[in-house]
């Protein structure tokens, strides 16, 4: 005994078991208590609630849900609904804020002043005004009886934008998303150096592999357009975009491209003049200065900033529940007040932002070690 | 501590019930105790509650609550102004009442059952049906849910109303859009902008949406009725004397209203009665006072300070006032609402 606890390295393992089984003793110790004290107040616990139909529906989501789905499915559209706004908000900051951090390292003066105006407006108004500004916007455009017409391609009112869609079924879609895939693969493995011609076959055979099934892979009684029509309250055909995604997504982008701006500003900035000077002295052109030295050099630096943004932002989708957007936050929220199952709810809920910002971190940290310099930390 | 107090207050009850056998005059201990502090405690709210217990700016209580408190002062103790109104909260209510600060709980209290056997709360007779209504813009031209066929809908998030529209408009086979809100204001906001077609909701807080709204006359509320809640006034579990003052009193103004006596012609009639059981309402031939332990002319003094049922109604939430909230299920039965006075013999 004596001789273990004089070993140091036996001494680290025993002081690091005692502390695990501390604290598992502990969180054990919480998770009775909770379940005696919900159990005394008559409270049931369990996850058997989640195959009770809800009883409420939601007006936004890409799986099919009814007020008779049960509570498993209505978190489901939920969660979905978050990734859909979350990962069209990231792709869209990445590019507003691609933009900005150019404009403020650009030396043009005017582009230079709009990018700090940009960046200064934005960064500093709270994100829950941004969306609740831009709800305004969108909700006080015309009812759907005066809805603006985009000459055809479809309407504009306060009920959202009312699209003009071809009829691909959604077996089609999957095709095309596969095949899409598949030629980017196919057009970075092989083809060559004529990024032109090879981007230009992938193009061509995408489009017309799509003609090919709007043709041929429709519902002979639909016309190959499906357009919007004002009937009744609403309008039938065509794809919607509602107001709340939509203010919440610009509320995303614009904020969040103010902050990426920032970070691609310190990006470009962190680039050592020495190399560039190097590169100049080599006889590089701007273009070739720009692609093989400065951008990968700075994408080096972004990228660990840019991951807590990215966490970030996903987070803030959950100020959806200000506009009634049903993300997963809000349905979480909602099932709460009307199952009153709040723990295991809550539980559902870190559950799953976890999974989404672990998966955003994990592929990011990837990326960036595929990107680092070898043999350098 | 509550639980404690609803048993005292039990005990006593039980312990005056056996020690004076029920005579006819004993009126029990609330309206006893009413009667030697000379007003009664009744509720108001924290703020306004549109409608039914507002206050202006000089202090002065109005609404249809308010109302209904001045009516059971007017009955125990001969005049309205015999009133102590006490602002409590929504949630403080019941504590209040429990621990004496107040009387009795005239504040849209829906009669729940475990109100009723948790809370050792003790309910009058419905004095209210909350009805759950649909507020249209009135430029779509709609008269029943029917017509707001693939509309929007805003909702209160996690609140009953959800389940209440979904189960209404599924078995009519109305397709809807839901859109839910967690706050009123965004609520209302959404509404006044035309990002729905219509607000589903408890009918007093439509009418105070429609009455808020910057153009009040561009809202409806339809007269389809998708549930109900009836409200009732609460007392303490166990006084038995009150709870019957209190429903005779609803009777009294239902009966007065039934008989077309208002606050205006209640001394002609008084004067002459045109049936013995108008005759016995009024005091003009004794009984009715007695038997609940009040003197004989308690209706007559109370319909001559409030008026009947649905004058208390027009003027607090109805036609009379900026509300105009329909009469619809709080008419008397005989036009079409669920009300009815008891039988006065």
């Amino acid at each position: 005994m004596q001789r273990i606890i004089r070993n140091r390295r036996a001494r680290g393992y025993l002081i690091q078991a005692v502390v695990l089984a501390a604290s598992l003793l502990l969180t054990l110790s919480f998770i009775l208590t909770a379940r005696d004290n919900l159990v005394s107040q008559g409270i049931a616990t369990g996850f058997g609630f989640l195959e009770r139909s809800t009883g409420w529906p939601i007006n936004f989501s890409i799986v099919e849900v009814t007020d008779r789905s049960p509570y498993s499915r209505m978190l489901l559209a939920g969660f979905l609904n978050t990734i859909i706004v979350g990962l069209a908000g990231l792709a869209g900051a990445t590019c507003v804020g691609l933009i900005v951090g150019l404009m403020r390292v650009s030396s043009n003066l005017i582009l230079n002043v709009l990018g700090t105006v940009f960046v200064e407006t934005f960064r500093n108004v709270p994100l829950i005004l941004q969306v609740i500004f831009w709800y305004a916007i969108f909700t006080h455009l015309p009812s759907p009886r005066g809805a603006i017409d985009l000459a055809g391609f479809g309407f504009l009112s306060n009920r959202g934008l009312m699209i003009a869609t071809p009829s691909w079924s959604s077996w089609d879609l999957l095709i095309l998303v596969v095949v899409i895939i598949a030629t980017i693969v196919a057009a970075r493995r092989f083809g060559g150096d004529r990024l032109l011609t090879k981007w230009g076959i992938g193009v061509a055979a995408v489009v017309a592999l799509a003609t090919a099934l709007l043709f041929f892979g429709h519902d002979p009684d639909t016309p190959l357009i499906s357009r919007p029509e004002l009937k009744g309250l609403r309008f039938v055909g065509g794809a919607t975009i509602k107001p709340e995604f939509s203010a919440l997504l610009i509320a995303i982008m614009v904020f969040g491209g103010a902050y990426i701006g920032e970070i691609v500003r310190g990006g470009f900035l962190s680039v050592d003049k020495g190399r560039l000077e190097a590169a100049r002295a080599l006889g590089l052109s701007t273009t070739q200065i720009n692609r093989f030295i400065r951008v990968p050099l700075a994408i080096r630096a972004m990228l660990p900033a840019l991951t807590n943004q990215y966490v970030w932002l996903m987070k803030a989708t959950t100020l959806g529940i200000a506009i009634g957007y049903p993300d997963y936050f809000m349905v979480v929220s909602t099932s709460i007040n009307q199952s009153g199952q709040t723990m295991e709810l809550l539980l559902l809920l870190m559950v799953g932002f976890l999974i989404i910002n672990y998966t955003i971190s994990g592929s990011m940290n990837w990326i960036n070690s595929r990107l680092a310099i070898k043999g350098r930390s | 501590m509550i639980k404690s107090t609803i048993k005292t207050v039990a005990a006593a009850a039980m312990m005056a019930g056996l020690a004076l056998p029920a005579s006819a005059a004993d009126p029990g201990p609330t309206i006893t105790q009413i009667q030697e502090r000379g007003s009664l405690l009744c509720t108001s709210h924290n703020g306004s509650y549109l409608g039914f217990a507002e206050v202006d700016d000089d202090g002065k209580w109005s609404g249809f609550d308010i109302e209904m408190c001045k009516a059971l002062a007017t009955a125990i103790l001969g005049n309205p102004e015999a009133l102590q109104l006490i602002p409590v909260s929504w949630a403080q209510r019941f504590p209040a009442l429990q621990s004496g600060d107040i009387d009795v709980i005239i504040k849209v209290t829906g009669w729940t059952m475990s109100r009723d056997t948790e809370l050792g709360l003790q309910y009058s007779r419905p004095y209210f049906i909350g009805p759950t209504n649909i507020l249209v813009r009135s430029d779509l031209g709609a008269t029943t849910p029917e017509d707001l066929e693939g509309g929007v809908f805003c909702i209160n998030a996690g609140t009953s109303i959800e389940r209440i529209v979904a189960d209404y408009m599924g078995a009519r086979g109305i397709t809807y859009e839901a859109l839910n809100f967690e706050k009123a204001e965004e609520l209302r906001a959404a509404l006044y902008a035309g990002r729905c077609d219509a607000l589903a909701g408890f009918g007093p807080f439509l009418a105070a949406t429609r009455f808020n709204a910057p153009d009040p006359e561009g809202f409806t509320i339809l007269d389809a009725v998708l549930a109900l809640e009836p409200e009732g006034i609460a007392a303490r579990e166990g006084d038995d004397g009150f709870i019957d003052v209190i429903n005779w009193m609803m009777s009294a103004l239902l009966m007065a209203e039934e008989n077309g006596i208002t606050q205006a012609n209640v001394d002609d009639i008084r004067a002459n009665p045109p049936s013995a059981s108008v005759e016995r309402l009024l005091g003009a031939s004794p009984g009715v006072g007695e038997r609940l332990g009040l003197s004989d002319d308690w209706a007559y003094n109370m319909i001559k300070a409030v008026g009947n049922y649905g004058e208390i109604y027009d003027r607090t939430v109805g036609e009379g006032s900026v509300y105009k909230l329909p009469r619809g299920k709080n008419h008397l039965w005989s036009n079409g609402g669920l009300l009815y006075p008891l039988v006065l013999d």
